[in-house]
């Protein structure tokens, strides 16, 4: 009895943890069991079970296009980001004390500027700077929110390099070029690689600094967000498992990637 | 021989902090020379600058006779091996031993076949392939040696390299150590504040104390003729003891303690007569004499330390003073509260200013 009670506080826990995760799991349990269903609405009982619906999904012209798309922007804005968050953190690793305070914060405040007050002045100055919207509009919009995330994880690595490599690959003969190409962009290769998937699924759920930014082209959200504005069917619950599937696939093999490497 | 480093009045300083101060110091090729001093005393200061890590505020580093003083380290060429070996973590042993050489521009074949002698003359050839992480630290000290080693440098400058090995690996790396200095021939600076590993290793030792050189010498010159307090008492333990100078020539130097005469090596300062001094007497050099003599001290053993392989020993003299002695086995059964006589061997005591009363 005694030990029932003294663990109470710790069952409470438990089930509480136990509650998120079915908070968590049941709508997209659902969603995910409505993608079979046979019939063209979304209700219970499921009744009949297909992959009709996955079959026309993959044949349609317009989701596949959106889906290459939404990769395109995710590509050229994972190479932007990367290069600039990389070229940050060295700045901010190598500035000492408040200066490099100010820097950090400076270079994080993309992060915390909510989506929408972001999205909106990028349009305006696209817009002042007579730049049309588009792909160039949107990696820009991307790049901006992207930047941080990679400036975050670069430094944390920075920060755990033993300031003697350098000098003894410069004592060995390295100038400082050939010293940060061959000794520190390999010691942070873990951190960019995680950075970049970040940024790749940064880019591809992005949806507010897209539709304000973006042009005629959909990417992936703006496609489903209007085919939902046209009424619910099994065919965008088809369409947003799969982008579930990978995305998590993906963000699974960051952890995994990241975790590996920085145990060795 | 020649010269192949020369510090000339190099000074450098942090702010107000002095870390080296005037520094004039000379290092023959070939010698594995050590510079030895507590920490703060510039020593390491010294190896950066040669290193090219750190400019000095004036003065000129010459290395082989040309002035290297403000070339980056990639353009000169001395290699450095770090307090923590500094291993590139990417890359396994070989890669890391050819990182210099690649940077040379040398031939690939040329370069496996430098590495793999590099290798062997520390018996790893097994290890080529192996990442640093996968080494103990006795293995990492040794790639990175090799990897200083293998662009064949001028000067090989070691930064406490031995500071992070457990005392019987650290024993073992010094016989090591010093066995490829003789195979290569090659001028090693190395940097301590290891007393017993400076003993050890090197040809020469220069002791460093507040940015300048305190004392420059061979070990045994080092020990057994300090030139000052700072000296006689960083390496070895020493006895001084105050006394008066009643006479000196080249032959040795007569002085006065306690009320009688005695004697010690001449001075390598001049002296005249009245003079305050201390006599350096190393435990070890204290004698005990069998009978009362007119020679000896009259003392009462005060603490009896068995240390395995010799004794220490207090001894209280007349005056009040404790003298340390150091006795091997055999030399003397006297316990603990025991009236004992002791004297010392002229030729084993030296004699040095006494900074406090000068002063």
């Amino acid at each position: 009895m005694r030990t029932m009670l003294a663990d109470a506080p710790r069952t409470a826990l438990t089930m509480a943890y136990w509650g998120f995760v079915l908070y968590l799991f049941l709508p997209l349990t659902l969603m995910m069991a409505m993608s079979f269903k046979n019939a063209a609405f979304i209700a219970f009982p499921i009744g009949d079970w297909t992959f009709d619906w996955y079959l026309k999904v993959m044949q349609d012209k317009p989701f596949l296009e959106a889906c290459a798309y939404s990769v395109l922007v995710a590509g050229l804005t994972t190479l932007a980001a990367t290069v600039i968050g990389v070229w940050i953190a060295m700045l901010i690793a190598t500035t000492e004390g408040r200066r490099g305070a100010v820097l950090f914060a400076l270079a994080c405040l993309p992060a915390v500027v909510p989506g929408m007050i972001s999205a909106i002045s990028l349009r305006i100055f696209i817009s002042t700077i007579d730049m049309p919207t588009g792909t160039a509009a949107i990696v820009l919009g991307h790049t901006v929110h992207a930047v941080p995330f990679v400036v975050v994880m670069a430094l944390t690595r920075l920060r755990s390099m033993p300031a003697n490599l350098v000098d003894a690959a410069r004592d060995l003969g390295a100038d400082s070029v050939v010293a940060f190409f061959r000794v520190t962009l390999p010691y942070l290769g873990p951190a960019i690689g995680g950075g970049m998937i970040f940024c790749i699924l940064l880019s591809i759920d992005d949806f507010v600094r897209t539709f304000f930014l973006g042009g005629y082209r959909p990417t992936l959200p703006m496609l489903i967000f209007a085919k939902v504005q046209g009424g619910m069917s099994p065919e965008i619950n088809a369409m947003a498992t799969l982008v579930l599937l990978v995305t998590g696939a993906v963000g699974l093999y960051a952890e995994y990637y990241t975790r590996r490497s920085r145990s060795r | 021989m020649d010269p192949v480093v020369q510090f000339q009045n190099v000074t450098k300083a942090y702010g107000q902090a002095v870390a080296v101060d005037d520094l004039n110091l000379t290092i023959q090729a070939g010698k594995f020379v050590t510079l030895l001093g507590p920490s703060g005393c510039g020593k390491s200061t010294t190896l950066r600058m040669l290193g090219g890590f750190e400019i000095p505020n004036s003065g000129r580093i010459l290395l082989a006779g040309k002035d290297v003083t403000r070339l980056p380290p990639n353009k000169r060429n001395v290699n450095i091996v770090f307090q923590d070996y500094a291993l590139f973590p990417h890359m396994n042993v070989a890669r890391n031993i050819a990182f210099g050489l690649e940077l040379k521009g040398l031939h690939s074949s040329a370069i496996h076949k430098r590495v793999m002698e590099l290798l062997a003359l520390v018996q790893l050839q097994d290890y080529a392939a192996r990442m640093p992480s996968e080494l103990s630290g006795g293995q990492r000290q040794r790639v990175a040696l090799m990897r200083a080693l293998a662009p064949d440098p001028q000067v090989l400058l070691l930064d406490e390299p031995l500071s992070a090995l457990d005392a019987k690996l650290r024993q073992q790396m010094q016989i090591e150590l010093k066995s490829i200095q003789e195979r290569t021939g090659k001028t090693f600076l190395f940097v301590t504040h290891d007393q017993e590993e400076a003993l050890t290793m090197s040809d020469q030792i220069v002791v460093m104390n507040n940015g300048k050189v305190e004392q420059m010498g061979d070990p045994h010159t080092l020990y057994s003729r300090p030139q000052s307090v700072f000296v006689a008492n960083f390496i070895g333990d020493a006895n001084l003891l105050r006394a008066k100078v009643v006479g000196a020539d080249a032959q040795g130097t007569a002085l006065t303690w306690n009320g009688k005469q005695v004697g010690a090596l001449p001075s390598a300062h001049a002296m005249k007569q009245g003079d305050s001094v201390l006599i350096v007497v190393r435990p070890e050099a204290l004698r005990f004499l069998s009978v009362p003599s007119g020679e000896g001290f009259a003392g009462k053993i005060r603490k009896r330390v068995f240390k395995g392989n010799h004794t220490s020993m207090t001894i209280e003299v007349d005056d009040g003073s404790q003298l340390n002695a150091l006795v091997h086995p055999g030399e003397s059964e006297a316990i603990s509260g025991e009236d004992v006589w002791l004297g010392w061997n002229p030729r084993a005591a030296t004699v040095i200013r006494d900074e406090s009363a000068a002063g």
